[in-house]
């Protein structure tokens, strides 16, 4: 009786797959597909425009990939392959990532709103600037603690460096970008 | 000049640090001056950024194209069983998740001895890590690969051998909790089943002997200053000789 459950995790036993794929595909819509977002964003502060390609093809390969997935945490996992995505993608050239023009209609889910004045869509311009221009390294360690809430051995797990790394990557991404955002908003100072 | 302590108090602003840790820090940052100010710019970075980065969100064409991508790879991905329509298997997968369910039932209701306890742990055990995602820790059928991934998380070292060429091929490794001791278990292959075989440090509160559970055969023995409990579905036969081989290994 308790032998039909154990297709679920034979993939080596053909004639139950089907049971597992379907399994699979739920499973991955449960744990994989939530993170969606994050990959997107990931994609954009990592490649820019291309970045929509990116996510694309990082969310068709982790499904691909799924059934290697021993747990543990998803949204990491999938961060992952995003960035593996993107390295691979741009051949791992380093630059930095142009600056989506202002009035693309989807940069920010806060975007245009009438009601912000001009002096705070201007911070939040130089803010931006500043994240953009910071090196790769920088940049993604930042994303990924700032936006995407990723504690330091989840951060060393998506970009394959030691912890010790990751620490001081991070203090040096805060470092530059707290001296290039001063710069930024000392230009503008009258 | 920066202060040594720069890094961990960065750890601590992120939140990485245990209170004993933490409390430290707070002590530091109330004596040093420069760790204050670098505390005190990385929260206020951080609220600059919660309220002015952007975070690019995907838009609602981008997210249907991901779910029909997915679509289309489940339905063009090798297919091996053409009959039956989707409820079909949702059905079937339904009544797989209602048998599980009946075996964890059957393992509960079991009252147990100190013996039959540790039966049933490892019973369950076994299907949990059939049922869920946690089969292997470490994936590998290389010995050399596990026997040292297992060094530095237990205190004993399992003998670990591959027996592809006696039909028991090594699928990998997994740490477990079984009855209350931190279990190094060794999963291997046989045909369509599945094997985990749980080794711990004997303390000499359980006895070799074999038994059935659920449909589950359970064959445990001890070696080594090592308790082995080997659980799987396949024939009992098989399950021993399987336990000779690792015996074998073991001595050897």
């Amino acid at each position: 009786m308790a032998y039909a459950g154990l297709g679920l995790v034979y993939p080596w036993d053909n004639s139950r797959l089907t049971i597992a794929m379907d399994e699979q595909r739920r499973r991955f819509e449960q744990l994989v597909l939530p993170h969606l977002g994050a990959a997107y964003n990931l994609a954009r502060w990592l490649g820019g425009r291309d970045g929509e390609d990116v996510a694309q093809d990082a969310m068709l390969r982790a499904f691909r990939a799924f059934d290697g997935f021993r747990g543990g945490d998803a949204k990491a996992w999938l961060l992952a392959i995003v960035r593996n995505c993107h390295y691979t993608a741009v051949g791992r050239t380093r630059k930095t990532v142009p600056l989506p023009e202002q009035g693309e209609n989807d940069i920010a889910s806060d975007a245009p709103d009438p009601e912000v004045s001009a002096i705070d869509a201007d911070r939040a311009r130089k803010l931006n600037q500043a994240i953009a221009s910071l090196p790769d390294e920088f940049r993604e360690t930042l994303v990924l603690r700032e936006m995407e809430d990723m504690s330091y051995r989840e951060i060393a797990e998506i970009t394959g460096a030691p912890i010790g790394t990751v620490m001081s990557r991070l203090a040096r991404a805060r470092a530059l970008l707290r001296e290039r955002w001063a710069a930024e908003t000392k230009e503008a100072a009258p | 000049m920066t202060c040594e302590r720069a890094l961990e108090v960065q750890a601590y602003a992120d939140g990485e640090l245990d209170a004993v840790s933490a409390l430290a820090v707070e002590q530091h940052l109330e004596t040093c001056a420069e760790c204050r100010v670098l505390h005190d710019g990385i929260v206020e970075m951080r609220a600059a950024l919660k309220r002015d980065a952007r975070y690019y969100r995907p838009a609602a064409a981008f997210a249907q194209r991901i779910r029909s991508g997915i679509a289309h790879e489940d339905r063009t991905a090798p297919r091996r069983a053409t009959f039956g329509s989707r409820s079909f298997w949702t059905g079937a997968a339904g009544g797989v998740a209602a048998t599980a369910l009946a075996a964890s039932l059957a393992l509960f209701v079991m009252l147990p001895s100190a013996q039959d306890q540790l039966a049933n742990d490892v019973a369950s055990a076994h299907v949990r890590s059939l049922l869920g995602a946690h089969l292997i820790d470490v994936a590998s059928s290389n010995h050399h690969v596990v026997k040292p991934w297992f060094a530095g998380r237990t205190d004993f070292s399992p003998p670990v051998g591959d027996y592809a060429e006696q039909g028991f091929p090594l699928v990998g490794g997994r740490l477990d909790y079984v009855d209350g001791r931190r279990a190094a278990v060794l999963v291997y292959r046989h045909g369509a089943h599945v094997v985990n075989v749980f080794v711990w440090k004997d303390d000499g509160s359980l006895s070799a002997r074999e038994k059935d559970v659920s449909g589950y055969h359970i064959l445990s023995w001890k070696e080594g200053g090592l308790f082995f409990c080997a659980v799987s579905d396949m024939e009992s036969s098989e399950l021993r000789d399987l336990s000779g081989l690792i015996q074998k290994n073991a001595s050897g």
